[in-house]
């Protein structure tokens, strides 16, 4: 989990959605995770998923990190639908839902500085959560730095060496008690700079303008419609299901569109 | 087993809505008991602590589709009041880094926060019995204990949903008189063997027993490993810090300055 390139993505990215709202982004995340919710064709849940990637592509958004992100809970999902699914197309179905709410989700995180995606879950929860969720995002930055140091120096020492597993399990766990502590330490330091700068118990954080009422519209409007079909495909699905195909037909299309535009632009 | 790994859209609405409100009721009771400064104090702790479990969660096993949890290391620094805190803040970065699912997220919370309390409830209850002497034993116990609790935990939840991968298709938010899937291959579209069938839901049973079987198959190993890591951990922890084991994490907090772990000087 490299969440320094989605940070730097997050903070430093100019594309249309990092001009979005993100009030109005996770509006759109919501709508389009309640499409994946309500669909049970397979062919809707792909046509979103190569939705998605196009989306991706056009922002010109870092794919190759963004990519084995959305995929790890294939893995999970897949053992899910190895262990209970009756056929394959079921399996598909499950795996394919996973992978698609988990690109929307990670779409967001890529294009959304983490503050302002917690400022919108800090309204709704207790000023204790909303604190500890901000104070752990950025703390899984310092222990993922800290704990790729501690590896390294164990490494050097040769600590860490195929040949000598039980050797290698001791300082491994050494290290992660190390790192534990380290991180203990670091929670009483937090809190007394977090005190001296005038904390009593609620982190604020202000949220950002849209810079472009515009992609905010379209950003709803697209995903509005994506819900549209989904619920449509779901309630008519006996008309309808002979026609599926044109979905992820029409999505794929709109990909290689995609990638056509940004090859001629470059 | 600290997080149920099943995707959005799958489980039935019903299911998921009552884990979001029985996970908030719980939030807000812990959220409610703990307005002191010495619970303010702790904020960061639930933070880092929180992270940590979140670092750990990133590397998996792949084989055995685990990853390592330290969700009773978590239970036992943090004790209950703030481990359901941290249970719920998890789970959220967890969803929105896309692992896990955004509606699952109550339902989530509640199997860590089942996994934080056991252990710290057992870690204790084993150290009473065995002593102070042996952290190591005692928290390998309660991360097994722990584990198989809260996977069996998980299959009855499956259970209760009724939902396997058979029925998967038929549960949701809209109306069950649409409940049925069809498949457009199936009907000679591109008629292979692969998608053919599944238009009926067959009987649950058979999904849930075959579910059954593989987590508990796959399972003890990866509370094995995790018994392994947690064990080595809190003994480390009880030889050069012991009071944040023993004394509680809203206990008075001991300064200790960084590089002087072993009081050497």
């Amino acid at each position: 989990m490299d969440v320094a390139v989605l940070d730097r993505s997050a903070v430093s990215g100019r594309s249309h959605l990092h001009l979005a709202a993100p009030r109005a982004k996770l509006l759109a995340f919501a709508l389009l995770l309640a499409s994946i919710v309500v669909t049970t064709n397979l062919f809707v849940v792909l046509a979103l998923l190569l939705v998605l990637l196009a989306l991706v592509a056009a922002e010109r958004l870092p794919a190759r990190s963004m990519l084995p992100l959305a995929a790890y809970p294939a893995i999970f999902a897949a053992v899910f639908a190895f262990a209970s699914a009756p056929d394959a197309l079921a399996a598909a179905l499950i795996v394919a839902k996973a992978v698609t709410a988990a690109l929307a989700a990670v779409t967001l995180m890529f294009t959304t500085p983490y503050p302002q995606v917690f400022a919108a879950v800090q309204r709704v929860t207790p000023g204790l959560v909303g604190d500890a969720l901000l104070m752990t995002y950025r703390a899984i930055f310092i222990l993922a730095d800290k704990l790729a140091d501690l590896t390294r120096a164990i490494r050097l020492r040769a600590g860490i060496a195929g040949t000598h597993p039980v050797r290698s399990a001791k300082a491994t766990t050494r290290a992660l008690g190390g790192l534990l502590l380290y991180s203990v330490d670091l929670a009483q330091r937090e809190y007394d700079v977090l005190v001296l700068r005038g904390y009593s118990g609620r982190l604020k954080v202000a949220e950002h303008p849209s810079r472009s009422p515009i992609t905010d519209r379209m950003l709803v409007a697209g995903a509005l419609a994506l819900l549209g079909v989904a619920t449509v495909w779901r309630i008519y699905w006996i008309g309808l299901i002979d026609y599926s195909w044109m979905l992820p037909a029409l999505a794929l299309l709109g990909l290689g569109a995609t990638f056509l535009f940004r090859g001629r632009k470059r | 087993m600290s997080h149920i790994h099943i995707p959005d859209g799958v489980l039935p609405v019903w299911l998921w809505l009552s884990g979001w409100v029985i996970a908030a009721a719980l939030i807000w009771f812990a959220s409610t008991r703990s307005r002191g400064a010495d619970v303010r104090r702790k904020v960061p702790l639930v933070g880092i602590i929180s992270a940590l479990v979140l670092v750990s969660m990133s590397s998996e096993i792949v084989p055995i589709a685990y990853h390592i949890n330290l969700t009773v290391v978590a239970g036992v620094l943090l004790g209950p009041q703030l481990a359901i805190v941290s249970a719920f803040v998890v789970q959220v970065v967890l969803a929105l880094l896309g692992h896990g699912g955004v509606t699952v997220i109550g339902l989530n919370t509640l199997m860590t926060m089942a996994e934080m309390l056991l252990g710290w409830a057992l870690f204790r209850a084993f150290v009473r019995v065995l002593g102070r002497t042996r952290v190591r034993a005692a928290s390998g116990i309660a991360t097994v204990v722990t584990l198989a609790i809260t996977t069996t935990l998980l299959v009855g939840l499956v259970a209760a949903s009724g939902v396997t991968g058979a029925t998967a298709r038929e549960t949701g938010a809209l109306d069950p008189q649409n409940l049925t899937f069809a498949s457009p291959f199936s009907e000679g579209v591109v008629g292979v063997g692969l998608f053919s069938g599944g238009e009926k839901a067959t009987a649950p049973a058979v999904g849930l027993k075959r579910f059954a079987t593989i987590v508990y198959t796959l399972g003890p190993v990866g509370w094995l490993i995790e018994a392994l890591v947690t064990a080595a951990i809190l003994g480390y922890v009880a030889r050069v810090r012991p009071s944040l084991i023993f004394e509680g994490p809203l206990a008075p907090t001991e300064r200790i300055l960084p590089g002087d772990e072993l009081g050497v000087h």
